[in-house]
Formats: structure tokens, sequence, C-alpha cells
């Protein structure tokens, strides 16, 4: 499994993400020749604990993520982010979790754009949109190195290729940058070799980033 | 959706049970054993009760772990007319922290069982798994190595074939026509509805026995 960063969008103080930066950023990976390939679409989903009033809330994950890849759309990925879990199951789970009626999905995001080939590098950009509204909610980017399957090895070309895509698009003076958070994956219990669960854990830790990043704006 | 049957038989009578389906089924049979955990919603989570039961695959090298949720079987005039229960059956193949997931949503362990015995699965106008187990239960935590028998002698068969709303009923008139080649040596009906064994078993199964070419005691 070929290794791959996940960057989101972080808007300068003061602005907010539009739809006017998502073409800038496409037109960029145009600009170094990346080659449109296709459509990609991930999606993501919060289930929240259905709790009798009587229940102490402090007892249950306040939230868990439930991730799909186009990698392997027969598949489904839990994250609870709080308690370091990563569950891969096929996607019949989604099933199981609707007839249980313990959690529900409040939330559904869509990440959806298109792909680029760049020599043995695949770029994803996409935006993030609420399933429900349509709304941009963000502007996320995957960095795939094929020919590399160890997080460790492949670090030193995933971060010069990093600094040159920071670089080109520096040009367009966009107000704001693409960050990378690199989550421990240890503590998920994943181990070196590239996973699509270190996918759905770095899509978690975004998101976790892309919530603080909205709430600070509102505030 | 699913159909399925039970019966049960006993000990002394499987090998004989086995040399039926092996000469019915054309395959050879599969090692079973299974760890079911079955787990309940907490008091306080959920709109109402729910059940899950997670099942790992002991006969594999590097155990394999599945979730499978039964719902409500099929009722009414059409369900009570069919020999068969048909309900509602998901099942998930999961990595192996699924008990940890499941501690954390908030449910807890309601018993444990260890199945051991053997399955056939073929094709006969469905897709038909027939498996016979006997039932151990653990008599300390996840203790697989020291289960003891629930029913001493006793074994339980189950016949389960996938289904769905279009053809539940071929499938279940697959399920039944197959049973009856069962029924000198054990009695299938729907779950919760024991028929406890046959009569007939001791002699169906030392004619078996004898045309299996194996020696009998």
């Amino acid at each position: 499994m070929p290794i791959k960063w996940i960057l989101h969008w972080q808007p300068n103080a003061g602005h907010t993400v539009n739809s006017q930066i998502l073409a800038e950023v496409s037109q960029c990976v145009e600009s170094i020749n990346g080659v449109k390939e296709g459509k990609w679409k991930a999606t993501l989903s919060f289930y929240r604990p259905v709790l009798k009033e009587q229940a102490n809330p402090s007892e249950f994950p306040r939230d868990f993520l439930g991730i799909s890849l186009p990698e392997q759309p027969n598949k489904y990925y839990l994250v609870l982010r709080g308690q370091r879990l990563v569950l891969e199951a096929d996607s019949t789970i989604q099933t199981i979790m609707e007839k249980l009626q313990s959690y529900k999905t409040r939330v559904a995001l869509n990440f959806e754009g298109f792909q680029y080939q760049l020599g043995d590098f695949q770029l994803r950009v996409g935006k993030v949109v609420s399933i429900q509204s349509e709304s941009l909610r963000g502007i996320v980017m995957e960095m795939e190195y094929r020919p590399i399957s160890s997080w460790e090895k492949s670090h030193k070309i995933m971060g010069e290729f990093f600094d040159i895509w920071q670089e080109a698009l520096s040009k367009r003076s966009l107000a704001g940058h693409f960050v990378h958070m690199e989550p421990n994956f240890g503590e998920f219990g994943l181990s070196g070799q590239y996973t699509l669960q270190h996918t759905a854990v770095q899509y978690a830790t975004i998101m976790l980033q892309m919530i603080a990043t909205a709430q600070s704006v509102r505030n | 959706m699913e159909c399925v049957v039970q019966g049960i038989i006993e000990t002394q009578h499987v090998e004989a049970l086995e040399i039926l389906l092996q000469g019915l089924c054309g395959v050879h049979r599969e090692r079973l054993r299974i760890h079911e955990l079955c787990l309940k919603s907490g008091p306080n989570l959920g709109s109402e009760a729910s059940e899950v039961r997670l099942l790992c695959d002991l006969e594999q090298p590097e155990p394999t772990w599945t979730v499978r949720h039964v719902g409500g079987s099929m009722r009414g005039a059409g369900a009570d007319q069919i020999s068969v229960l048909v309900r509602t059956m998901v099942e998930s193949k999961v990595s192996k922290n699924v008990l940890r997931l499941f501690y954390l949503l908030g449910y807890k362990l309601d018993h444990e069982l260890l199945r051991v015995g053997f399955a056939f699965h073929f094709q006969r106008g469905a897709q038909i798994a027939v498996t016979v187990s006997s039932v151990n239960k653990m008599l300390k935590l996840h203790a697989t190595d020291e289960a003891v028998p629930v029913t001493p002698g006793i074994q339980l068969v189950e016949v389960t074939a996938p289904a769905s709303a279009e053809n539940y009923s071929e499938v279940a008139a697959s399920v039944s026509s197959f049973c009856e080649y069962l029924a000198p040596l054990l009695h299938l009906s729907k779950p919760g509805v024991s028929t406890g064994v046959v009569p007939t078993a001791a002699a169906a199964a030392a004619s078996l026995m004898s045309y299996g070419g194996t020696t009998i005691m």
C-alpha cells in the first residue's frame, strides 16, 4: 500500500475557505504538470450515542467516525479518536450499526474532487462538503507516493515534495496554506507499513483540526 | 436475510451424520472452532436494548473476527406455513480489535461460547451450510482451552442458507427438502421449537456406519 499524506487547508486568521481557493489549488497542480485523471470521493460520518435521559454522557464516547475510502469501497473504517482505536470492517458494518440503534449518524461529509498523476506521485484535491447542505467546509489534498509503503523511509521524499508544492502554491498569494499533521500511528496500534487504516486515522486527525478552525472563526 | 433450522443429535451418532452429509454434499467437511461472544448494550445506551455477536474463528492460522447481527424473524401467516425460520442477519468481517471497540461504545459481555465441530458448505438449490458442533461454556473469562460442554453427549446441528426478500420461499424449500434426507438421524425445526432426538437415530446410524465401511462396535 503506497504511503500517503493527507493535508488540509488552513486559512489565515480572519479568512475562510472558498471555491476560488479550490480552483487556484487545482490550477496549481496542473501548472506543475499534474495530469488530471478522474474524480475521487471519500465519505466521513459522525456517529453519536443515543442515550437515555438518566445516562451519564461521560461514560460514552462523544462520537466516533465512520469513513469510506475510494481505494476499498467494500470496506469501512471506524475511528475512536480519544481512545486511539481504528477498526477495519466490511462495509456491511454500517447496516449493523443502523440496526443496533445505539449510535446514529448526525453529520456526514463528502470529500470529493479530481485526482492527478505527477510522475510517481498521485495527488488528489478535494472539497469538503456536508451531504445535507453542500456548503464548502474545507479543502483537502492527498499526496501519495507509489513506490514506498514505509512511513519512515518515505519521510524525506514526502517532505521534499511537500516543500516544492508549498513553494509553487505560495506564488499565488492565497490567504492560507496546506498543513500536514502527523498522527502517532503507534498509539493506534498501527505499524510503520502503510495501510488504509493509516489513511482513516489521518482523516480523523484533520477532521479535529478543521472543527477547531471552524470554531475559532465562529468565536 | 437467512433461512435457518436447528436440531440436536447424540454425539454417538455424529460420525454417521458426517458420513451421510459427506455422501449428500460431495464436498469435504471443514473443521469448526468458533469462539462466540454475545454482547448487550448497557442500560442507558440506545433507544432500545440491542445485542450483537462477535465470532472469532480459531481454526484460521491467524484468528479472524466477524460481527453478526441477528434481527427479527419473519412473522405472519406466510411465515407460519413454511417449516424454516426466515430472519434478518447481517455479518461484517472486522479487524481483531472489535471487542475493545464494542466495550468502548458501551456494550457488555453477556455470555460467551465455544463451538467445536465441523461444517459442510455446498450448493443445492441454495448456498447451504450445515454445522454440527458441541456447544461449550468457559469456566473462566475467555479461557477457550478450558471449555466444558453445555449439554454433554448432545451436539447442535444447524442448517442455514442466505436468502433475500425476493427468493426466500425458494431457499426455504431447498433447505426443507435437504432436511428430509437427514430425517432418519435427526429432526430439524425452527430455532426455539425443540423436537428432541429422533427414535430412529440408532438404527439409521448403524445402517449408515455399515454402508460407510466403518467398523461398528
